[in-house]
């Protein structure tokens, strides 16, 4: 039995995404061929042990409950504990919208206090990222920390003008916390996930909000720090780690996918990323088809070319049609002619015969979902 | 309490599948790999799912152990239902009695006990070594409709073919009016399917009958259905007109996986309101290499391609390394097929290693096959119709 437990934050605001979270939550992004953003970090989460994770839900998350349903896919629709999806609610204590991370967590504090684990690892959805949790709780416990902050040294992750980037002393102590500088002065970035005892959490929560602060990062972690009030440490992530705050950061998220150690560190044996099934047959390529570089999921039919792209599940690539450096999400139909360069087609997209879409590498272009092209 | 149960499907899972050789030496016929990321099983459950048939005992009696692993729950079919859902019915021991399933009947027969418990009006019984997409609910309106006590599925095999099979004769009505099993001069192509429906009152009484009749092989093509039509029963033809491939065979099932390669595809699994449902294993996408040449081909989930493959089937989690060449072969779940090694008109079984530069299968001649977990060496050639075992 692991005294963990998962508390995913959804819906947060600043997504540049585009069409791609236009109508969706960046934690329902398609990615990955066959996934959900929010696939990686719950399947984490499972594979460290956690059996009770509730996931806060803001705004535009129809298709997020679409695809979580009762959690059955990650085992996590047990009788004892499970999935709990925790939607806005307006109550006196409840406004429906959230003003911050804090305010999420008290206003869904029932939750918790219901909870039995004594531990918890809250995250936020902007960074798509796997991780041995179980390990993190391990160091966590063993340096008797108040809160453990997960942190990664891939310089991919850093933005200028956003993000948050700590400074730790020898022993791992978190000593300094820079709040979306404009040239980021430290070399570990907050992969915004923490770990804190269960008590602690709600403790701090609710003493927050009643001061009137609602952000979590810039607000209490920051003064506690500078206060030294609190025993932060920070634990390393070294899996790969990609912060979905673009429609270019997204593209190269995907891209990098194609290289073979990516994949390597991203899809091991023992620690499966699942996601919602839809029972396609296998992908079947016709005799004149030629595939080269890609990633495909299962359910796709393909007559044309195929390079340096990734290929969502039930995708029809027409004979004749070429598709290059895109993404194309589930159900797209590229038709006799085509041709697709450096596009990410949301779901549904047809491309009609002879059309011709082509972007450079460098500005990825997005067709919004259910598009005639 | 049990909720009462129109109709409850008895699958029988416990034959050894001899026919089949290496592919069945650890495992039983219906969990054999089939379409890349299937199991035979997987069809006859998911036509009960598709067919609204929620209650489904499984037989199983040789090497159970990975099918019931691979039932589980039936959460995959839909079958993990609180009323109803999938048994897997072993053969058990009852102090003096107990015994091994002497037969398809006495497989049923010994369940008893399990049918009553939902006091059914029908029982379908299936076999689990056919690969085919067939709706039952229609095939129990024909039964119905027709007030039959037995109705059994028939579709037209070549008349060259048809010493083969059971053969069925039915009048202008449809009723059958004789019933041969692998007659010598067949009068008509009509062969059995193995799918029957049974109004349950009927076939509870023939096969008590049958189990007090000593010498009998309780067997339904042998012994049931000639009884019942000896017996005055009402038994109906229902025609089924599509694909249906007997995997009972290392051909058969090379080329039943190869009919999967044809396009359009003879079977439609790529049907939304008809799903051939199988487990999932969480592998991650397909990936096809720079060096990799694809074509006319089945791959699946958690496969990496970077070698040649042509006309064949690449089931979950296969490796082909640069260099190597697939053709006109099966391979099934695991299976890692190195660096320049060859395959042609094989079935290499799960998890099995075809080693650098290792040639398994032939241009012609008969399939060649390699084992569960087995590996080919390195400069090893495995000839045609050749079964490579541990």
């Amino acid at each position: 039995m692991s005294d963990l437990m998962g508390l995913i934050y959804t819906g947060e605001k600043g997504e540049h995404m585009g069409d791609l979270t236009s109508l969706r939550d960046v934690a329902a992004v398609p990615v990955g061929a066959r996934y959900r953003a929010i696939d990686f970090v719950l399947s984490s989460l499972v594979s460290s042990g956690a059996r009770n994770v509730g996931v806060i839900m803001q705004k535009n998350y129809h298709s997020l409950i679409d695809h979580l349903g009762s959690g059955k896919e990650w085992d996590l629709h047990g009788k004892r504990q499970g999935l709990v999806i925790l939607p806005p609610y307006q109550t006196p204590d409840n406004i429906g919208v959230y003003s911050g991370l804090l305010d999420a967590i008290r206003s869904n504090q029932i939750f918790l206090r219901r909870s039995r684990e004594g531990h918890v690892l809250v995250t936020d959805s902007s960074m798509l990222y796997t991780a041995e949790f179980d390990k993190m709780l391990a160091q966590h416990i063993k340096t008797e920390a108040d809160i453990t902050l997960m942190y990664s040294t891939n310089q991919g992750l850093k933005r200028n003008g956003s993000g948050h980037y700590l400074r730790l002393d020898e022993e791992g102590r978190v000593c300094e916390l820079e709040n979306a500088p404009m040239l980021p002065r430290f070399e570990n970035v907050y992969m915004e996930a923490f770990l804190i005892r269960r008590d602690l959490l709600i403790e701090l929560t609710d003493r927050a909000v009643s001061r009137a602060q609602y952000h979590f990062t810039r607000e209490l972690l920051q003064q506690a720090i500078r206060e030294k009030s609190l025993s932060i440490y920070g634990w390393r992530n070294e899996n790969p780690a990609w912060r979905l705050d673009s429609v270019q950061a997204y593209y190269n998220c995907s891209m990098s996918l194609l290289t073979p150690e990516i994949r390597a560190q991203l899809f091991r044996p023992h620690h499966p990323i699942w996601t919602k099934m839809r029972d396609e047959m296998p992908t079947r390529y016709a005799a004149d088809s030629k595939v080269s570089n890609s990633l495909l999921a299962d359910g796709c039919v393909i007559e044309g070319t195929v390079e340096n792209s990734i290929i969502f599940r039930g995708v029809h690539v027409m004979k004749g049609a070429v598709v290059r450096n895109a993404v194309i999400m589930q159900d797209g139909y590229v038709m006799p002619g085509a041709h697709v360069e450096g596009y990410i087609l949301d779901k549904q997209v047809t491309v009609r015969d002879g059309v011709t879409l082509c972007a450079p590498p460098t500005y990825p272009v997005v067709i919004a979902k259910g598009t005639l092209v | 309490m049990i909720r009462k149960k129109k109709c409850v499907a008895m699958l029988l899972a416990g034959g050894q599948g001899s026919r089949l050789g290496v592919l069945t030496q650890q495992m039983a016929k219906p969990a054999v790999p089939f379409g890349g990321k299937y199991r035979i099983i997987d069809f006859p459950l998911s036509n009960c799912a598709n067919s609204g048939i929620d209650t489904v005992g499984v037989l199983t009696q040789y090497r159970p152990l990975e099918l019931n692993a691979y039932i589980g729950s039936g959460a995959p079919w839909d079958l993990d239902v609180s009323q109803g859902g999938v048994y897997v019915l072993p053969p058990y021991h009852t102090g003096k009695t107990g015994e091994w399933y002497r037969g398809t009947a006495n497989a049923i027969y010994q369940n008893i006990p399990f049918i009553q418990q939902f006091d059914p009006d029908y029982v379908l019984v299936l076999s689990g070594d056919h690969i085919y997409k067939m709706d039952y609910a229609a095939m129990l309106r024909h039964h119905i409709e027709h007030n039959a006590d037995a109705t059994i599925a028939v579709r037209p095999v070549p008349w060259e073919e048809a010493s083969r099979f059971g053969i069925m004769n039915t009048d202008e009505n449809g009723n059958i009016t004789e019933f041969e099993e692998k007659p010598k001069n067949p009068k008509s192509n009509n062969a059995s399917m193995g799918v029957y429906v049974f109004t349950w009152k009927k076939l509870y009484e023939h096969l008590v009958r049958d189990e007090n009749t000593p010498g009998s092989s309780n067997d339904f093509g042998k012994n049931i259905i000639p009884n019942m039509l000896a017996d005055g029963c009402v038994l109906t033809a229902y025609n089924f007109n599509d694909y249906w491939k007997d995997v009972g065979t290392i051909e058969s099932l090379w080329e039943a996986n190869m009919d999967l390669l044809t396009f359009p595809l003879p079977i439609d699994l790529h049907d939304k309101k008809w799903r051939v449902y199988a487990r999932n294993f969480g592998s991650g996408p397909q990936y096809i290499a720079d060096t990799a040449r694809v074509s006319d081909s089945l791959v699946t989930e958690g496969c990496s391609v970077s070698g040649t493959v042509k006309h064949s089937v690449l089931s979950t989690g296969v490796t082909v390394e640069a260099g190597a060449q697939v053709t006109d072969s099966v391979i099934m779940p695991g299976a890692v097929i190195k660096a320049d090694a060859v395959v042609l008109r094989a079935i290499v079984a799960e998890n099995a290693v075809v080693e650098p530069g290792a040639v398994v299968g032939e241009p012609t001649g008969n399939i060649a096959v390699v084992g569960q977990n087995v590996t080919v060496h390195a400069g090893q050639k495995v000839a045609a119709g050749v079964q490579l075992e541990q």
